[in-house]
């Protein structure tokens, strides 16, 4: 089985076995809930992992492939430079700013980082 | 190797600020972390010199009281969130890629944006010291009831709030890159099996991230809403419960320490075989110890609440034993391979091997203090703060030091001086010891944390002064460091483009390598493909 696979099923198992048995032991609803959301979302990635990338195919997997074989595949496309996420940084530092010091500030960050949003997919396509 | 290396293009140069405000790359990005999270370094480096200043002697008054709670607030704060976390995510973005024969990470602007959320969440928590009222002085747990309460219009416990949130939030988006990355974009023949020990150290790390950061985020929203909106979710004189905090809090803060700690148990892979010039002792071994250590510490958050008698002893005392079972897998690995090999004693190896030694002590206090009889000792004494100040200076520290000269070459394309590496080397290892290991001492003699003055009488004073005197001897160290950087970059002797002899793929490519990694890659048949290629290039030069 696929490394990637083995890895997620297993922590899947390890983490509701931790979660049942850390409630047994100790009883206590905080730590049952904070172990039982871990293993809900190691058994989700499992789980997906499992149905929908089972025929997940990749070159990396294969040990006796080459490069030459490989040669062509589309695994995606690079941004060599963009300014959007420096302002990205910008609009979320001055939207938690905003929280603390002025409602209004937060507001136009808001606003910007809707704008910026916009923009990545644009630039995206 | 240079036959493997040809460059068809060049990074745009690094004197070009635009290019690195707008740059995507994962290498300039990886550079950016290493240097943002180097300065977040000497301000809190600073401050414990403030800190070691004012304790050299009882009853001084360099600094107040509050001032001194807000020093070490910044101080634990800097060194947990900003530095020794993020170095490892900076050497994991210019790694990672290169490890894997890929051309860059999966998500470059997202991971950029990472970058920026980094650099200005930390920005954030500082400028809390120019705030009316000063900065957070509540510690780097904050703990609830005490952060919530309001001095003033003092904003500066806020600041440190937000600057967190954006500091964690930032650090779940790049593990999400890490491992994206790793499982999607290796390169033909680079099988799960075949990646290098520091990129496997690297998923588990960012699993923990998935799994204990999330809890601080909500930790931090909850504060923020106590503190603005009328929550009362940790003041119990309304309902709320401040054990609540201490949960939420270590359920994120004792994985953390394994995010700090796993990526340079990865750095210590990649060295000492190098050095050893023997391949790794139980490649397996160390891949499954890091992954047993990641998952066990996601049951051990309330070793650090013993003493509340809120939790169940036996179980987390238990599981935190259990965490020194892998642990030991990994030294005893590090140990096998070192074991009759033709040790080089380069200045990465020499800070390796301080790492083993320092880390080893703070290993075996770390056991002392998971037995809940000795913890509630030495719970919140300097014992404590000597324990972790083994395993995350000692530890995380001495191998930061180790990669920044193991790596240096393939970031900038020279080598920085021997010389002056192993003088840095001797003066941080005795700084460093004089420093802390007196910590231990002053904690069984019951001097307490967050304390800025302590009894004039008894052995308190001269540990201090020697602790104090340690603490400059390691400043020299950092000074020496900064010089050797200086003057390896004035001299810029280049060197080749594999100048350790090492292993793993990044060393296939020129130093630095170009914007999209390799123009060549070599066949990849086993966890040593630059090794696999060098000895057949031998091979076939020495054919009859």
């Amino acid at each position: 089985m696929n490394a990637g696979r083995m890895l997620f099923i297993s922590s899947a198992f390890f983490s509701i076995t931790i979660s049942v048995g850390y409630w047994f032991v100790a009883h206590e609803i905080l730590g049952t809930f904070m172990l039982g959301v871990m293993a809900f979302g190691f058994t989700f990635v499992a789980g997906y992992m499992l149905v929908a990338e089972r025929e997940a195919d990749l070159w990396g997997d294969q040990p006796d492939a080459t490069m030459l074989e490989a040669a062509g595949q589309v695994i995606g496309t690079y941004t060599i430079r963009s300014p959007l996420p420096f302002w990205t940084g910008v609009a979320i530092a001055s939207l938690l700013l905003g929280l603390v010091i002025s409602p209004m500030i937060a507001v136009l960050a808001l606003i910007a980082l809707v704008a910026l949003g916009a923009a990545f997919i644009i630039q995206s396509r | 190797m240079s036959a493997l290396a040809e460059p068809e293009t060049h990074p745009a140069p690094y004197h070009d600020l635009l290019s690195w405000i707008t740059t995507t790359d994962h290498k300039r990005i990886g550079i950016l972390y290493l240097v943002t999270s180097l300065l977040y370094f000497a301000v809190a480096g600073s401050l414990s010199l403030v800190i070691r200043t004012q304790l050299a002697r009882p009853d001084n008054h360099i600094v107040s009281a509050n001032t001194y709670a807000q020093l070490f607030t910044l101080h634990g704060t800097a060194m947990i969130f900003l530095f020794v976390a993020p170095f490892a995510f900076g050497l994991a973005n210019f790694l990672i890629p290169l490890q894997i024969g890929a051309p860059d990470m999966a998500f470059p602007r997202l991971n950029a944006t990472s970058y920026w959320m980094f650099l200005f969440g930390g920005l954030i928590v500082f400028a809390g010291a120019g705030a009316n009222g000063g900065a957070a002085a509540a510690g780097w747990s904050s703990y609830a009831p005490l952060s919530e309460i309001k001095v003033g219009t003092g904003i500066g416990q806020d600041l440190w709030i937000v600057g967190v949130f954006m500091v964690s939030i930032a650090t779940i988006l790049t593990s999400i890159n890490f491992v994206t990355t790793v499982f999607i974009y290796r390169a033909p023949g680079m099988t799960m099996w075949r990646i290098p020990i520091f990129t496997w150290e690297m998923v588990a790390t960012s699993l923990l991230v998935f799994m204990a950061f999330p809890s601080l985020a909500a930790a931090l929203i909850l504060l923020f809403v106590d503190r603005h909106f009328g929550g009362h979710a940790f003041d119990p004189a309304y309902g709320g419960n401040a054990v609540l905090w201490d949960h939420l809090f270590w359920f994120f803060g004792h994985p953390e320490v394994y995010v700090m700690i796993l990526p340079y148990f990865g750095v210590i892979s990649e060295i000492i075989p190098v050095f050893s010039r023997k391949p790794i002792f139980g490649y397996l071994g160390l891949v499954l110890a890091a992954f047993a250590i990641a998952g066990l510490s996601m049951g051990v958050w309330a070793h650090h609440m013993f003493t509340t008698g809120a939790v169940n002893n036996p179980f987390f005392s238990f599981v935190s034993f259990l965490i020194a079972v892998p642990t030991g897998v990994k030294f005893f690995n590090w140990i096998a391979t070192m074991w009759r090999g033709q040790i080089r004693f380069a200045t990465p190896m020499l800070f390796s091997i301080g790492f083993l030694l320092n880390f080893l002590l703070g290993g075996v206090t770390g056991v002392m203090v998971a037995s809940p009889p000795l913890d509630y000792q030495a719970h919140d004494s300097y014992f404590v703060i000597a324990h972790f100040h083994y395993t995350l200076g000692g530890g995380s520290l001495f191998a930061i030091f180790a990669a920044m000269f193991f790596w240096w070459p393939k970031m900038f394309g020279v080598k920085l001086n021997e010389r002056l590496g192993a003088w840095c080397f001797w003066l941080l290892f005795i700084g460093f010891n004089v420093t802390f290991f007196p910590m231990h001492l002053m904690g069984i003699d019951g001097m307490p944390r967050r304390v800025f003055t302590y009894a004039s009488t008894g052995p308190l004073p001269d540990l201090n002064l020697i602790a104090t005197a340690g603490s400059y001897t390691m400043l020299a160290g950092v000074i020496l460091f900064a010089w050797n950087v200086l003057v390896s970059g004035l001299h810029h002797a280049p060197v080749g483009d594999d100048p350790w002899e090492a292993n793993s793929l990044e060393w296939a490519t020129s130093s630095p390598p170009p914007e999209h990694n390799f123009t060549k890659l070599p066949p990849i048949r086993s966890e040593r493909p630059v090794w696999d290629l060098r000895h057949a290039s031998a091979a076939r030069n020495t054919a009859p």
